[in-house]
């Protein structure tokens, strides 16, 4: 197994909390690899590390052996990492057609010039774009809505529209930070389905903060469980619930 | 007819400067960014022309080009307003909200207060006798109409296109910009950029057109000013300061008859727009197309 994205005695403090505190794993190609812990434990930190949208205190991080730590957050994407956030953030005053376009900008190139002079090449890469983006809207299942507002949408849609967005980035790594928060059952209960299908079609790493037990459990190999900023347990699924460090700190307390 | 542009010749020429003017603020703001530093790239534009116009040592040029000279001088206050943008923009666009806009106010008073103490600007004084372009007033139209015409095919163009999706993106949300790919950096000095080449090359064009150049042209005043205009029409498309800058700018002359109390209207105007029209005058005609739309289709779904 080919070690994708490695992370050593990573850091940050805010004031005097420790939010992540010499937190260290790999993650191998291929994986869904769970974050669990308490609200406020680090884990939306961690991502925030990890897409160079807040700066490491200490530590490091590197992605097939080149190191991120202190690239800014488009040179991640660049690189091929892709997250949502846990409180949605579409660009909301576009439409979900554009959503998706603007994430196809690290694999477009037209400039100012060839764009206002209507190129061909320009022309071309914007066709491309536009088939993209409406392949992603059909694979996220909001095809018949990709003129409207993303404002306009559902929670659960938007969180779809999120993911959807990330994967138009050609990623190889996927962060999804809570995606089922909001939905109803019925939604979570897909939503456990296409993660795998993705992560199979775009071979894709995924990493997954999530609160819903029961989805982390069926969907992950392998899950981190983070306490106060610190790793406390890490294993397969069946060994982190009978962690008695886990129980206390996470399980027992819901 | 004829008489008709004999007597508003000079007031449309000046709506469609001012509209160009007002469209200059769009494009930062099209990528989030509250710029008020078009007076001091207009300034400069200015000076720029009415420099190569009148300077000694341009006369070589003057004599070789004739009327080419013109577009010389709108193509280097363009390519000089592009490089000071950068050097501006670089630091101030780390500025956010109304901290951008007082700094680049600010800018407007620097270069305000330098050409008011140069002796190439012609110092309190300024620059007079700026060659003309053509013999009428009202001919300017010919120079103002078609760089209209260009600055809207060309916003046409970018709000379709990669660029024009990032600055769109950094406003919408420029932290989740920068997280999809987006050096937001470089797209907001590069939409700073746009909007400080028209509003230098407005300026170059305006030199010959006032006959005249002085530290009164590019002011505070015309910050509010251009602000105002994109207030009032809207913020979200470049029809709104294509509304708000012909009709703000006609304004004054319309309510000339009323003397002092013009005025009091025009703030009136603006009040009341700011509070009913919250997205301008282009919104608010967008929110009654869309109604329209509605009512005679049985479903909404858009184009
Ligand atoms: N930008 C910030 N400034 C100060 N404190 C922060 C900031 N972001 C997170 N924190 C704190 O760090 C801790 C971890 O937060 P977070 O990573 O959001 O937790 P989780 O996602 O696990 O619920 C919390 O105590 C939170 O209040
Ligand atoms: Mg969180």
């Amino acid at each position: 197994m080919n070690i994708i994205l490695e992370a050593r005695q990573l850091c940050r403090n805010f004031g005097g909390l420790k939010a992540v505190h010499n937190v260290s794993f790999n993650v191998a190609e291929g994986e869904i690899f769970g974050l669990i812990g308490p609200n406020g434990a680090g884990k939306t930190t961690l991502f925030n590390l990890m897409t160079g949208l807040t700066p490491v205190s200490g530590g490091t991080l590197s992605f097939r052996g080149k190191t991120l730590t202190g690239l800014p957050p488009f040179r991640i994407a660049e690189k091929g990492i892709g997250r949502t956030f846990q409180n949605i953030r579409l660009f909301k005053g576009l439409t979900a057609l554009d959503n998706i376009r603007v994430a196809r900008h690290i694999r477009t190139s037209a400039g100012l010039l060839s764009s206002v002079l209507c190129t061909r090449a320009s022309r071309n890469e914007e066709q491309q774009v536009e088939e993209k983006a409406w392949e992603i809207l059909k694979l996220v299942g909001l095809a018949e809505r990709g003129m409207e507002l993303a404002a306009n949408f559902s929670y659960g849609e938007q969180r779809r529209l999120e993911i959807g967005r990330a994967l138009a980035l050609d990623p190889e790594v996927l962060l999804l930070d809570e995606p089922a928060a909001g939905m109803n059952s019925a939604e979570k209960h897909s939503l456990t389905d296409f993660i795998r299908e993705v992560r199979d079609r775009f071979n894709l790493t995924v990493l997954l903060i999530e609160h819903h037990v029961p989805l982390v459990m069926n969907l992950c190999d392998r899950i981190a469980v983070l306490n106060f900023g610190e790793l406390i347990a890490m294993g397969a699924p069946a060994e982190v619930q009978k962690n008695p460090a886990v129980i206390e700190a996470y399980l027992g307390a819901e | 007819m004829d008489e008709f542009f004999q007597n508003n010749g000079f007031l449309i020429v000046v709506m469609v400067q001012q509209t160009l003017l007002a469209m200059s603020l769009y494009y930062p703001l099209m990528a989030g960014q509250l710029s008020l530093a078009s007076p001091g790239f207009y300034a400069l534009g200015g000076y720029v022309a009415a420099i190569i116009g009148t300077v000694e040592y341009f006369s070589p040029w003057r004599d070789a080009l004739g009327w080419g000279v013109f577009p010389l001088e709108w193509l280097i206050a363009g390519v000089m307003s592009a490089l000071l943008a950068v050097i501006v923009g670089i630091p101030a666009l780390r500025l956010k909200g109304i901290y951008l806009a007082l700094a680049t106010i600010a800018f407007v008073e620097i270069v305000r207060v330098t050409c008011l103490n140069l002796d190439i600007t012609g110092g309190a004084i300024g620059i007079f006798g700026v060659p003309q372009l053509f013999e009428s007033r009202w001919a300017y139209i010919w120079i103002f109409g078609p760089l209209l015409a260009v600055m809207l095919y060309f916003s046409y163009r970018l709000e379709r296109s990669r660029v024009g999706r990032a600055f769109k993106a950094i406003r919408e949300d420029e932290l989740a910009a920068d997280a999809m790919g987006i050096n937001t950096t470089r797209y907001k000095v590069l939409s700073f950029v746009i909007g400080a080449v028209l509003a230098g090359i407005v300026g170059a064009m305006s030199a010959p057109f006032l006959n005249t150049w002085n530290a009164r042209q590019g002011t505070f005043d015309a910050s509010i000013a251009y602000l105002a205009y994109v207030l009032i029409g809207g913020g979200r498309s470049i029809w709104g300061p294509l509304l708000g800058g012909a009709l703000l700018s006609a304004l004054p002359e319309v309510l000339r008859p009323l003397k002092d109390s013009r005025l009091i209207i025009n703030g009136l105007v603006l009040v009341f727009a700011s509070i009913y029209l919250p997205q301008g005058l282009a919104g608010a005609l967008g929110r009654l197309k869309l109604v329209f739309r509605r009512g005679s289709r049985p479903s909404g779904g858009g184009a």
